[in-house]
């Protein structure tokens, strides 16, 4: 309907000048740069070829879906999630273009699990038999499934599970059952309304040898287990099921509490690639190195960490357009009848939002380095070789715990830079926010995980203290031992790195600080027998030092190697580099700062910091949108009026407000003396009522 | 709903012990008089109160929270306003006075649509308008036949009042304003309770008489009609959608279309026009508008510790009853950890216990100081200072009273929900994965109280007001014009001693800590001085100095208040002396804990060693967490917030977590009422119900 408001147009100067005068100004080229961080493995050409797809179907469409309740959203979530299904089959999608097509989708997956953990599981744990039985299954959607192993009563503490699986030696079956409320499975994605088998992970439970009455623990293992009537698609008896109820986030998917009753599965069901259950004799058979069994976590954390990159480069393009083009006051030393001054101008706003800049790119290198650790390993274990396994599982830990932490925190501090809009439902971190708000708990708590990233480095440190003067195995072995030598010989001064002037030193006081937090710790723990839950604290500052430093060191080694990006480009990621480095330094602290002055870094260097992080900010400042525009995130993503591509800012929002918003076609009688709420209906509240 | 589980699943039992044998534990191991410290914190006409509301509120089935997660928008509002009519009936039924509508609302834990008529929209009529606009419009307001509220912010202006876009133009012909939007960005936006719901509201416009601007002014405009609730012609209001929280708010946008209001409707206790002049009658007393905000922003202050000792009640008693690992140090068959236990979750939660006390102690006492001065200024209220439109920071800095009051206002009100906002999501991850469900009861409340940290003054924008401040301040000091207030006074403190420097000793000295906290307060705005007034650094360029400055005078101020609230007279008289001690101790965690984090700061500005903070760091806050973690419980329960409130199964008062978690994830959870046909090739989406139900 046509009104008066239909005329109205923003204030000068509006969002689209703004944006093409910043875009004009910045030398960075955004295809460049986008190529550099995007095409290596398809990703660009990728995102353009399916996304023209999903937006010619109305399902897709975001407009409206905030307004839903948690029946109806979660409904659009599965209806979504078939005709993604459907589309990839249609257009012969491979997995990663209908990954790419989820990511744009945006909808946590109620089929996440299929794909992920379901079928990984069946990959990495199951016996050759089992494979050949299962994988057709799963890869066909014939059956449906999902992982089921953290509890009601225990989540990070695996071994704690108190669901059993007591072998029947009589009939040669395992039964499961829930011996407490707290047994009952909790939080498994996709099990609560859909999947109608899972991998149930249980205690097992084997006859004592020589007393068949008397059970024992051999400790959690996966059980491949029908849950469901695969017509009715009721549980199957013994079994209860249900979808947990509303959360902070992912509200399209239903994480499941799952109960068993004496519920009786065939030996077959338990997964038996590494260990495994005699059927004749009740004898176990153990896994050769019980470490194997973390593969498929450790698999989720490699790609969480890959992932945080993306998440945050959303939150920071809103951001940085936002506020590019919001004006706000005038500058008090300026020109009076001058322009209020961009919000993004005021170095109080930049230093909340160009650090995160800067965070995306050092969070994209990491991610890649990753990655290829975990490739490396598996190829090795895969051939027997375990070497490098405690190292990827302490890499991975770290680091999830760490680029989580800076992605969530970051989103968080990305949407409270946009001030009160930023609450809003148009400015497109909401959903956002609310559903990797999930990391850092899920997946190990970021703040349990970091132990098992201190104990390995104590045990690394261990052993370099014990013999300084041999060979090194690795590198963190070789950089233990030369600080080991080092603190014991007498007349060594410690080195100063230059930071302020040299990127490398940066790198080399980031390595020397997690390496004397290593150190501490391992005096603490093993030479002075501290207990190890008064050095929690401590531990978990090893364990982010250490992280950052890996975050450190492959920005510096990405850019160092790197000949592709042309000059002007590269100059504006080494600031970057610089920015993010020497922020982190600056804000992690005075005991950091102990440990980077005593030994590392100048008392004069580190009270240049400040004045060299604004001077970095203000360096990089003219390149901000070209910089955001190159992690290509199209509108339909952000789905955002304040990040828009084009600026409309100020239209979109007042667009989503007066035409798309539900509630406006609803009159209200606001009389406290009448009952009737809606206005006409006649309804005596009783509609209201009958709904609770 | 759902039916209800088989027997078998009702028989079972959490793995023991159980959650209410944990808590009965962690009660019996403390001798803290929960009665005695409720009443301090909340009087004991407030718990009473509590109590009877509670028992009014709780059986009326309107009222019942079960579905609140699981709604939609639509549904979720219209609940929202049958809440809001029954407490208004029930308001006149029991004739509650404000305390106790206020508390009612507390209770029911959302707002309302009729939240900012009860708040904003009477409170401008009463304080702006003239006996006669009173009349016409605030008795009226009173009884709700008319419903208001104020519209300020704008699409494009929120912060920076001044440059509001919407236009009110002097009619001298006809008598009248005309109201007028001239841009998109002018539309009023983010205005509580105007998107649905009131059908008048106070608008702030740019005044215009004869071409010439004399800023934003308050006017009185209907906007919707009285029988049919429409719109009025030429004016465009509406909701503005779903929000991050507060889904149970209509925030609203409107725009005018030269919209005419008579004479009598701009708010002109303060400033109006004359009728047959058209001559612009300046305000009396410019200050006195700032009153209201500065009230407001005491009252954020005193809600933050609150708000956040729900949070903190929930994590603290759900990390009693969370069992996770052995203590690795621990004898074989110890059985598992309470998560309290755990030195990382206490660092977390226990600094956050102690900043509830800390804030409300501190909120309290700005509450006193707003009417001490109050009254002073009733006393004296006659016109005859400088009557300049600017805010009191303009005026003559450490002498004025109001001016120190706004001052602090700002910085503390920009901590403190900070604080709040923040700390609620630190409790929130501290639950585990747990804490990630609506039944945790932290997610929802965290979203609903994060816009305090954007509205009354965005947190970091207003830091600057203080800053401001605190530089006139020092000037007024180098120059020898010190007025004697307590900011003067820490100035002139650090000038006397700063040659000689500070020997605080903040390990074992409660007074010495607050020193320390003045110490490097004053160093700091020293330091910005010489910036701006030595070299010329542009404004714009010391925001961020600006920023810290702000933040660590708030921190002065509130280890300050709640260090003489533990040492106060009242606090001795009411407490036995091991709650007392308590009280200490948690003073010293704030303040430590504090300076810790800040420890660069305190460093740099001489106020301690190196030495001092390392053994901050390493002893006295681990010694603090130590002999703090057996009250924890009982420290929150002193916060009679009662279960009802709180809506979380983590954080019941009985310890039944895991009951209750699986009571409403299969008993009030609609989800489970539908079965789904979970196959891709099968455009149905359920089983039991027809294929075409509506999406």
């Amino acid at each position: 309907m046509p009104d008066f408001t239909d005329r109205l147009r923003p204030s000068q100067p509006d969002g689209p000048t703004t944006l093409a005068r910043e875009r004009e100004r910045s030398s960075v080229s955004v295809n460049e740069l986008a190529q550099h961080l995007l095409s290596a493995d398809g990703f660009l050409e990728r995102q353009a070829r399916v996304l023209p797809v999903l937006q010619r179907e109305p399902l897709f469409s975001k407009e409206k879906q905030q307004n839903l309740s948690r029946p109806e959203r979660f409904k659009l979530g599965l209806a979504r999630a078939k005709l993604l299904r459907r589309l990839a089959d249609k257009h012969a999608w491979s997995t990663v273009d209908y990954k790419m097509a989820e990511y744009l989708v945006d909808d946590v997956s109620p089929y996440l699990l299929q794909m992920e953990m379901f079928l990984t599981t069946i990959r990495e744990q199951a016996s050759e038999e089992q494979r050949a039985y299962w994988q057709p299954l799963i890869e066909s959607w014939k059956i449906y499934g999902a992982y089921a192993q953290t509890e009601l009563g225990h989540g990070s503490n695996v071994r704690g599970l108190e669901l059993e699986a007591r072998w029947d030696s009589r009939t040669k079956e395992f039964v499961l059952h829930s011996p407490t409320l707290t047994a009952s499975k909790w939080w498994n994605g996709s099990l609560g309304r859909l999947a109608n088998h899972a991998i149930v992970v249980a205690q097992l439970l084997l006859p004592e040898p020589g007393s068949p009455d008397k059970f024992v623990s051999h400790g959690p293992h996966p059980f491949i287990v029908q849950v469901r009537d695969m017509k009715t698609h009721q549980p199957l008896n013994g079994v209860v099921i249900g979808d947990i109820g509303p959360k902070y986030g992912y509200i399209t998917m239903d994480n499941a509490y799952m109960l068993f009753e004496n519920f009786r599965i065939p030996h077959s069901a338990m997964l038996s690639r590494y260990s495994s259950v005699n059927p004749d004799t009740g004898i176990y058979t153990k896994p050769e190195q019980p470490a194997l069994v973390y593969g498929s976590l450790t698999y989720v954390r490699a790609n969480i960490v890959h992932h945080a990159r993306l998440v945050l480069a959303r939150a920071v393009t809103v951001a940085v357009r936002y506020t590019a083009i919001r004006r706000q006051f005038k500058d008090r030393d300026g020109d009076k009848k001058g322009l209020e001054m961009a919000v993004l101008d005021y170095p109080t706003v930049q230093i909340r939002i160009m650090p995160l800049l800067a965070t995306t790119f050092a969070l994209h290198y990491t991610g890649l380095a990753m990655r290829a650790v975990y490739e490396n390993t598996r190829n090795e274990v895969e051939q027997g070789n375990f070497r490098t396994l405690a190292h990827m599982h302490s890499m991975s830990s770290g680091l999830k715990s760490l680029c989580t932490m800076l992605a969530a925190d970051g989103v968080e501090t990305c949407r409270r830079a946009l001030g009160g809009h930023g609450f809003g439902g148009g400015s497109g971190l909401i959903q956002l926010n609310n559903d990797y708000l999930s990391k850092p708990t899920v997946e190990g708590d970021n703040w349990m995980i970091t132990q098992q990233v201190a104990a390995y480095l104590i045990k690394k440190m261990t052993a370099a203290a014990e013999s300084s003067n041999t060979a090194a195995a690795d590198e963190t072995d070789a950089r233990f031992k030369e600080f080991v030598r080092a603190r014991s010989s007498a007349n060594s001064r410690p080195a100063q790195y230059n930071v302020l002037e040299n990127d490398q030193a940066i790198v080399k006081s980031f390595e020397h600080r997690a390496t004397a937090l290593a150190y501490d710790a391992y005096e603490q723990r093993i030479l002075k027998k501290k207990n190890w839950n008064e050095l929690l604290i401590q531990l978990h500052k090893l364990s982010r030092a250490q992280s950052q430093s890996i975050l450190v060191s492959t920005f510096f080694e990405a850019l160092s190697t790197d000949k592709n990006l042309s000059g002007s480009t590269k100059t504006v990621m080494w600031n970057l580099y610089r920015l993010f480095a020497l922020y982190t330094m600056e804000n992690e602290g005075f005991e950091s700062r102990k440990v980077f002055r005593c030994n590392a870094v100048s008392q004069a260097d580190l009270s240049c910091l400040p004045a060299r992080v604004q001077d970095l900010m203000a360096r990089i400042r003219p390149h901000a949108v070209n910089l955001v525009d190159s992690w290509k995130i199209p509108d339909y993503l952000l789905d955002s009026a304040l990040g828009r591509y084009d600026g409309r800012v100020y239209e979109d929002l007042y667009n989503r407000a007066h035409r798309l918003n539900p509630l406006n076609k609803i009159t209200f009688n606001p009389n406290y003396w009448e009952e009737e709420i809606v206005k006409g209906s006649g309804d005596n509240g009783s509609t209201i009522l009958s709904k609770l | 709903m759902p039916s209800p589980p088989p027997a078998w699943v009702q028989a079972l039992k959490p793995s023991g012990p159980q959650g209410s044998e944990l808590l009965q534990q962690e009660r019996a191991q403390s001798n803290v008089n929960v009665a005695k410290l409720s009443e301090l914190l909340h009087t004991k006409e407030a718990l009473q109160r509590q109590q009877k509301l509670l028992a009014l509120l709780q059986p009326e089935k309107v009222f019942d929270k079960s579905q609140n997660h699981s709604l939609g928008r639509v549904d979720r509002l219209q609940r929202s306003l049958a809440k809001a009519k029954r407490l208004q009936q029930l308001s006149e039924q029991h004739k509650w006075s404000m305390e106790e509508l206020h508390a009612a609302n507390d209770l029911i834990g959302e707002p309302t649509p009729y939240g900012l008529h009860a708040s904003m929209f009477l409170v401008t009529l009463r304080e702006q308008g003239t006996p006669e606009q009173h009349k016409l419009f605030l008795e009226r307001a009173q009884k709700y036949q008319i419903i208001g509220c104020y519209a300020q912010t704008e699409l494009g202006h929120g912060s920076n009042v001044r440059g509001l876009e919407t236009t009110a133009t002097w009619n001298p012909q006809d008598k009248t304003f005309t109201i007028h939007s001239p841009t998109l960005t002018a539309s009023k936006w983010w205005i509580g309770s105007l998107g649905r719901t009131a059908n008048h509201a106070v608008v702030m416009a740019q005044l215009f008489i004869g071409g010439k601007n004399f800023g934003p002014h308050p006017f009185v405009v209907q906007v919707r009609d009285l029988q049919t609730h429409q719109p009025l012609e030429n004016v465009y209001v509406g909701d503005i959608g779903p929000k991050f929280g507060y889904n149970t708010m209509d925030n609203g946008f409107l725009l005018f279309n030269n919209v005419k209001v008579p004479h009598v409707n701009m708010l002109a206790r303060f400033s109006s026009i004359d009728k047959d002049t058209s001559k612009y009658v300046r305000p009396a007393l410019p200050s006195l508008v700032y009153g209201t905000l500065t009230w407001v922003r005491s009252n954020i202050v005193l809600q933050a510790g609150g708000v956040l000792a729900r949070g903190v009640t929930v994590a603290t008693r759900y990390c009693a009853v969370r069992r996770q690992f052995q203590d690795r140090d621990a004898e074989a068959h110890a059985g598992e950890n309470q998560v309290l236990n755990y030195k990382m979750v206490q660092v977390r939660l226990l600094p956050l216990l102690a900043s509830m006390y800390a804030l409300h102690f501190t909120g309290r006492g700005m509450m006193r100081l707003y009417q001490e001065n109050q009254n002073r200024m009733k006393a004296a209220s006659s016109p005859g200072q400088d009557s300049r439109g600017a805010g009191p920071e303009e005026l003559r800095a450490g002498a004025d009273l109001l001016a120190d009051l706004h001052a602090t206002s700002c910085g503390l009100k920009a901590l403190a929900s900070t604080t709040a906002g923040e700390g609620l999501e630190v409790c929130r991850r501290a639950c585990g994965g747990h804490g990630y469900s609506s039944y945790s009861g932290i997610g929802p409340w965290y979203a609903d109280y994060l816009p305090t940290l954007t509205w009354e003054g965005d947190n970091y924008m207003l830091t600057q007001q203080v800053a401001r401040y605190l530089l006139k301040s020092a000037r007024a000091v180098l120059s020898g014009k010190s007025s004697g207030n307590d900011t003067s006074r820490i100035l002139q403190t650090y000038l006397d001693r700063r040659d000689k420097g500070a020997s605080f000793d903040v390990l074992e000295e409660d007074a010495d800590i607050v020193a320390a906290f003045a110490w490097r307060t004053a160093h700091l705005t020293f330091e910005a001085l010489k910036h701006r007034d030595a070299e010329k650094r542009s404004w714009n360029s010391l925001l961020v100095d600006f920023w810290r400055l702000s933040t660590a005078h708030s921190q002065y101020l509130v280890v300050k208040n709640f260090y003489e609230s533990v040492s106060s007279p009242e606090l001795s008289a009411s407490l036995d002396s091991e709650t007392k001690t308590l009280m200490h101790q948690l003073f010293r965690l704030y303040a430590l804990h504090t300076l810790e984090r800040e420890a660069a700061e305190f460093f740099a500005s001489g106020a301690v060693t190196v030495r001092q903070i390392t053994l901050t760091r390493t002893t006295a806050v681990m010694k603090l967490l130590d002999e703090i973690r057996p009250h924890a419980i009982r420290l929150v329960d002193a916060w009679a917030i009662p279960d009802w409130q709180l809506d979380s199964s983590l954080g019941r008062y009985d310890g039944e977590v895991y009951e209750d978690l699986f009571r409403r994830a299969s008993q009030e959870n609609p989800v489970n009422d539908l079965v789904f046909d979970p196959y891709p090739w099968n455009e149905a989406l359920l089983k039991n119900k027809s294929p075409k139900s509506k999406l």
